[in-house]
């Protein structure tokens, strides 16, 4: 399997902090997999998205993406890429057709691609006839899913989404998460998430990868982490994860 | 308790350093205005404390003695000597802004039962409000000299006949000069100032209102984007950065441009309807007066006025971008948006009341490093000849909106958007997390 994702040593540092927000991470995301990075709040998981998505440059290390380099080549990037921020909203003013529209038209090379992609968002947010309707008067769950359909509607290699359901109540974050896991295996695409809610990501990611301080401690399958660790599920592999480093 | 806990927390929350921070560049902003302006009008109202008054009257001393000495019982009088009638160069001998002069042959005239002549020289001042109140006690004086010579003129023996003395009831014809740069015309330098000060001050009320409404809208769009995380978005996606840079700045120029327009039309009207009509009056008279002077507008003055606009206009929306785009949360814009409103209205408040030009060096220097004083001064210098430092002003503004854009562009290309802020609270919020979770 080739990979879609691969980082060595991507390090961040914030201007004026004498710490390292995230240091030294390596790991790598295969095409069509569903890769998830869980930690507590602050352990650095924003950082490393923000990184992945182009938005921050690293203090040193490197990833490739498709190919590209991150460090020489964002633009190349972000062709290849969709990301979709922790609590992101939309423009309230837009209807939400308005906004797929908008947002495709920065992707799409022609109208017909860009008619292709806005149908797609229609189909995959399933939003129906609440399209038409400002996101003004979106609930929480809808924007979430009309964000979801935006970011996947042009098939990007990678997408790259913070916390994706964090915030949401159980019949979304459950429709939020059956959407992602679909996607993944019909379209072969692959999905970077991160959330600090580990028993969600158990049922959604193909591999985790644990972070704290900053630090990636391990990475695997949700199987061969609760298998190593001797756990019934993603928290207790991640409190004896926790644990263990800093004994060690 | 709870209340007091609660009013607690409230006030916590209400007064962030950023609050705290902007409450004193008020208060500092505010005392230094107050000192700055304090001198302008000092220095008007000494000035307005005596009338100045030259007699040149030779026709009969004793009259014009007598005359003169109960003046100066009811008015505080300067007097002067004047050595020929070219009164502009005078008055700037003198180094004075107005003089009343009460020309040869006055008191024979008054003395033969004719009304006598009194010229009436002012400066027409262009800069602040106040500058226009030094001309008052000047020109009262006049009322004083008439309404003396008419009590000397009943009481007093001058061998006048009954007629002669009913027509003094009118003694006193004022001609009224208004001189400036030298050049001196026959009108009234009271309704020349005033329509000086009619024209000057619509420029930089538009030039207020569009800095503050463009200045307020692209700040509250991006930094509503950067809250919404809509920013992110769209900084990843394939748009060249500087592309989504300049379709921002672009269409708030359109929008502010659009404002303008909408401004112009409705100054025009205001103004029409002010007092019958002040375009109309303006080709009259006192319009005459004013291209005599030398102080009226051509039409390259408007284009340079235009070309200035657009920089001022730009720099607001500029810094007003990369300000908004550092803001984390609606505190934080309110505060910046706050520092962003004072750095407008300051220079505005300042040109309004006082003249910049004559202002100490380092009130001056303050007042210059601020882009928008140029903006405000440019109607008054483009008036008043002053090219100098039209082109001054106009060359820093080029200067300071290139930085601006350099700060905009590294900004956009780099980073520095999601690693800078001023959101000092969020920041501690964060670690105070990091380390409570990280142990
Ligand atoms: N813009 C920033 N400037 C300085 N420090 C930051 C900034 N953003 C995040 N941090 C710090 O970096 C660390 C990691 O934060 P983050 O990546 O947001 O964590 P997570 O997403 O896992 O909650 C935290 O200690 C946080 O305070
Ligand atoms: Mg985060």
């Amino acid at each position: 399997m080739s990979h879609i994702l691969e980082c060595t040593g991507l390090t961040k540092r914030y201007p004026k902090r004498d710490v390292n927000a995230a240091e030294d991470i390596t790991f790598s995301v295969n095409e069509g997999e569903i890769f998830a990075i869980i930690g507590p709040n602050g352990a650095g998981k924003t950082t490393t998205i923000r990184m992945i998505a182009t938005l921050l440059q690293p203090t040193s290390g490197e990833a490739q993406i498709g190919g590209f380099s991150l460090v020489k080549e964002p633009e190349k990037i972000r062709k290849i890429i969709t990301y979709l921020p922790d609590e992101a909203g939309a423009y309230k003013g837009m209807t939400g057709i308005h906004y797929l529209e908008f947002m495709a038209s920065l992707f799409a090379e022609n109208p017909k691609q860009l008619e292709g992609f806005v149908q797609r968002g229609e189909e995959i947010c399933k939003l129906g006839d609440k399209l038409r309707d400002k996101i003004g008067s979106y609930s929480r769950g809808m924007i979430r899913k009309l964000l979801l359909a935006r970011a996947v509607m042009t098939s990007p290699k990678l997408a790259i989404m913070d916390e994706a359901t964090s915030g949401l109540d159980v019949i979304n974050a459950l429709e939020i998460r059956r959407m992602i896991k679909e996607l993944a295996v019909s379209e072969n695409m692959a999905f970077l998430l991160s959330s600090h809610n580990m028993l969600e990501i158990e049922y959604l990611a193909d591999r985790v990868a644990l972070i704290t301080d900053g630090k990636i401690s391990r990475v695997g399958t949700v199987t061969e982490l609760k298998a190593e660790y001797n756990a019934r599920n993603l928290e207790e592999v991640f409190e004896k994860a926790v644990s263990n480093n800093a004994i060690s | 308790m709870q209340f007091r806990n609660l009013l607690k927390k409230e006030l916590r929350e209400l007064f962030t350093l950023q609050v705290i921070m902007s409450m004193l560049t008020s208060v500092v902003l505010l005392v230094l205005m107050g000192q700055m302006f304090g001198g302008a009008v000092d220095s008007a109202e000494e000035q307005s404390g005596a009338a100045n008054i030259a007699v040149v009257d030779t026709s009969n001393p004793e009259f014009m003695n007598q005359v003169m000495s109960v003046v100066e019982q009811n008015l505080k009088v300067s007097k002067y000597n004047v050595t020929s009638d070219d009164y502009a160069s005078e008055l700037k001998r003198l180094e004075i802004d107005n003089l009343v002069v009460i020309p040869e042959g006055f008191a024979e005239s008054i003395l033969n039962g004719e009304p006598g002549k009194i010229d009436f020289i002012s400066t027409v001042k262009v800069g602040g409000l106040t500058s226009s109140l030094s001309t008052i006690t000047s020109s009262a004086s006049i009322s004083v000299i008439s309404h003396v010579i008419q009590t000397m003129v009943l009481s007093g023996n001058y061998g006048l006949t009954e007629t002669q003395i009913n027509t003094l009831w009118n003694n006193v014809v004022a001609v009224e000069y208004a001189t400036f740069d030298g050049k001196i015309v026959n009108a009234s330098a009271e309704e020349i100032t005033g329509n000086v000060m009619m024209q000057m001050l619509i420029a930089p009320l538009v030039i207020f209102f569009l800095l503050f409404m463009a200045s307020q809208m692209i700040m509250t769009a991006i930094s509503t984007e950067k809250i919404d995380k809509t920013l992110e978005t769209l900084l990843s996606a394939p748009v060249s950065r500087l592309t989504l840079l300049f379709a921002k700045l672009l269409a708030a120029i359109i929008a502010a441009l659009a404002n303008a327009a909408a401004m112009t039309v409705g100054m025009f009207f205001y103004m029409d309807g002010l007092s019958g009509g002040i375009m109309g009056e303006l080709t009259g008279t006192a319009g005459d007066a004013m291209s005599q002077l030398g102080l009226s507008l051509g039409v390259m003055d408007y284009i340079l006025f235009g070309v200035q606009l657009f920089f001022t206009i730009a720099i607001g929306l500029g810094i007003s971008l990369i300000l908004g785009a550092l803001a984390t949360d609606i505190k934080s814009v309110q505060s910046l948006l706050m520092t962003m409103m004072m750095v407008i209205l300051v220079p505005f408040a300042a040109c309004l009341i006082a003249d910049v030009n004559a202002m100490s060096p380092l009130f001056k220097t303050i007042m210059y490093l601020i882009p928008f004083t140029h903006s405000y001064m440019a109607i008054p210098n483009l008036m008043t000849g002053q090219m100098a430092l039209f082109w001054f002003g106009l060359i820093y503004q080029i200067i300071f909106f290139a930085v601006v854009m350099y700060f905009a562009v590294k900004m956009f290309t780099s980073d520095k958007l999601f690693t800078m802020s001023f959101d000092f609270s969020n920041r501690r919020q964060r670690s105070d997390v990091r380390r409570q979770s990280g142990k």
